[in-house]
């Protein structure tokens, strides 16, 4: 504190006229250590001045005011990479920029106007002093404000902002001063400020604390443009990132940072933007692949290697799955129900559908879809026909009866297909089902007849030629039962 | 996208697009019941795609519990009988 005074008053006796007052107050102060800010009571305001800054000359105000700004810049620079840093930043911050503000305000004073002050002025994030230091090209000094600023205002800005709010009135002025733009101005910049603020973190917030002053052409009235347009900020990116460029890049200079370098720079930006943008559109796609392959996994017999044919693989079996679920589950209900109805009614339809399952499902169930499931038939009935042979129902276990290729359900050999339908194909290991069913087809042979006719078959599979074996179904029905038999 | 550009060029003839994968996803997501109740186009293509394989087992365990039964029921009821040569060809 004590050391502060002093600088205060070499301050006020080099340049500021009406800050030495200011500074007279000193409320508070950190403890004095380089690159500390310190806080002090500024005319009203907490001010905060690094240690660097105690020489305000004007000379020594730019270096000062770059000392400022630096541990300020650095602050932000890093507290900007993370946001919630940044919060707590920013915080500490809006006491620092009231110091800096102050400063400029001295600056500026001496400059601009020979009227006092400002001093309450600003708001530390809202209004970046919008005179720019006379030493450097005002606009250098503006943009370290006014990197400041957008930097604070964020998310935590709110508090600064409200802070200043409350001290509004004082600020204005110093805009005015600067930037021409009366109080009003500056009361939106303030406000457009703190929401700007809030865009601006969303916006900058992921690029470097430099960006943010970016919008801040260079003009002295870039600031308060730049706060009053907060949220036209957020739709300025592409301008905040070339004035960035220059901006940024100055008052990089000006603080010999170099933190981020790239982060004041739009390109630097715009590079990390695409990188990220490429990252994560590359872990997508990374996503989507395992997940297709994983698909790929489950789907039987699927040899396809590019997307749109394993999709489309994956399509048909999903729907022949769920076919044969339907028919099962119906079945399931229906078997109880073969009794006490009319077993000879709904055998047709079960026979069909065993038919169909049986063969892969490569003839649609539909002799009698009303009396089963009703409309549940005719679509799965179309789509089985239409994959039938692709994905014949998986041999169940229980059953330990190869599911017919559909390469074996040939015309020819349809017949025995037909009888092996209904049941379970003779060839196979369950001799004792054989006698059974040797008794079992003949009542429903007329059915099988009926079936190949019945069956819409639009499949071109050349595996089920209904209506051409029809007659030489029954006789080949005969056959399989004299072989049976015999 | 240099995806696109790249399956172009390995699928010259095939022209294989982003529009056909997502026309086809679109399909897998009509048949997803658990997707196609909520509001469509709304799920993404890995989505899509992880819903397709959780449906898929889904559906391999219910034919495999259904089989069961089947099988079940098939021993209950009269090796001759007609239910039985209909659950047989459904176990087939």
């Amino acid at each position: 504190m004590n050391h502060c005074v002093p600088d205060f008053h070499e301050m006020e006796e080099a340049d500021l006229i009406p800050t030495p007052s200011s500074f007279s107050t000193l409320k508070k102060t950190t403890t004095g250590e380089e690159d500390i800010m310190e806080l002090l009571w500024q005319n009203g305001q907490v001010v905060v001045q690094s240690q660097n800054q105690r020489p305000p000359n004007r000379s020594g105000s730019r270096s000062g005011s770059g000392e400022v700004v630096i541990p300020l810049e650095r602050e932000i620079r890093s507290s900007a990479e993370e946001q919630q840093h940044l919060f707590i930043q920013e915080d500490e911050m809006a006491s620092w920029l009231l110091d800096d503000s102050s400063f400029d305000r001295d600056f500026y004073a001496d400059l601009l106007y020979s009227a006092p002050p400002p001093l309450p002025e600003i708001r530390p994030p809202p209004i970046p002093p919008p005179v720019a230091r006379p030493d450097n090209p005002p606009r250098v000094q503006n943009f370290v404000h006014f990197s400041r600023l957008p930097i604070r205002p964020r998310p935590p800005a709110r508090e600064s902002s409200t802070v200043v709010e409350s001290n509004e009135t004082p600020a204005p002025a110093p805009e005015s001063r600067v930037s021409h733009s009366g109080p009003p101005d500056s009361a939106t910049v303030r406000t457009g400020g703190t929401s700007a603020a809030a865009g601006t973190c969303d916006l900058t917030a992921a690029s470097s604390p430099g960006s943010s002053p970016t919008s801040f052409s260079g003009d002295t009235h870039q600031p308060q443009h730049k706060l009053a347009a907060a949220p036209e900020d957020r739709k300025r990116k592409v301008r905040e990132a070339d004035d960035n460029e220059c901006q940024s890049e100055d008052i990089e200079f000006e603080a010999a940072e170099g933190k981020k370098q790239g982060c004041g720079s739009a390109s630097t930006k715009r590079s990390r933007a695409a990188e990220v943008h490429n990252l994560s559109e590359r872990r997508r796609r990374d996503r989507i692949n395992e997940k297709m392959r994983a698909l790929q996994e489950l789907i039987p017999r699927c040899n396809k290697s590019d997307k749109a044919s394993m999709l489309d693989e994956a399509i048909e079996y999903l729907k022949s799955l769920q076919l044969q679920v339907q028919m099962m589950s119906m079945s399931c209900g229906m078997v109880p129900m073969m009794y006490p109805v009319g077993v000879q009614q709904y055998m047709p339809a079960a026979m069909g559908l065993g038919m169909g399952m049986d063969m892969g499902m490569s003839r649609p169930m539909v002799p009698y879809p009303p009396m089963m499931a009703g409309s549940a038939m005719p679509n799965p009935a179309a789509a089985a026909a239409h994959m039938g042979p692709r994905f014949p129902l998986p041999p169940f276990h229980m059953q330990p009866v190869p599911v017919p290729d559909p390469s074996a359900l040939q015309p020819t050999n349809r017949a025995d297909h037909v009888s092996n339908s209904t049941a379970i194909p003779q060839n196979q290991n369950q001799n004792q089902n054989q006698p059974r069913f040797q008794n079992f087809p003949d009542p429903y042979q007329q059915y099988l007849g009926f079936h190949p006719t019945q069956l819409p078959i639009p499949q071109n599979q050349g595996v089920v030629q209904h209506d051409a074996n029809k007659p030489s179904t029954s006789k080949d029905i005969g056959n399989p039962h004299n072989q049976q038999t015999g | 996208m240099s995806s696109r550009r790249q399956r172009s060029r390995q699928s010259g003839a095939s022209r294989i697009t982003d529009d056909q994968i997502a026309d086809l996803v679109s399909k897998l997501q009509q048949l997803i019941p658990e997707i196609r109740s909520r509001r469509s186009q709304k799920a993404s293509a890995s989505k899509v795609l992880q819903e397709t394989c959780k449906y898929i087992r889904n559906l391999h365990q219910e034919v495999d519990d259904l089989s069961h039964r089947l099988s079940g029921l098939l021993q209950s009821t009269d090796a001759d009988s007609a239910q039985a040569a209909i659950i047989r060809s459904l176990l087939m």
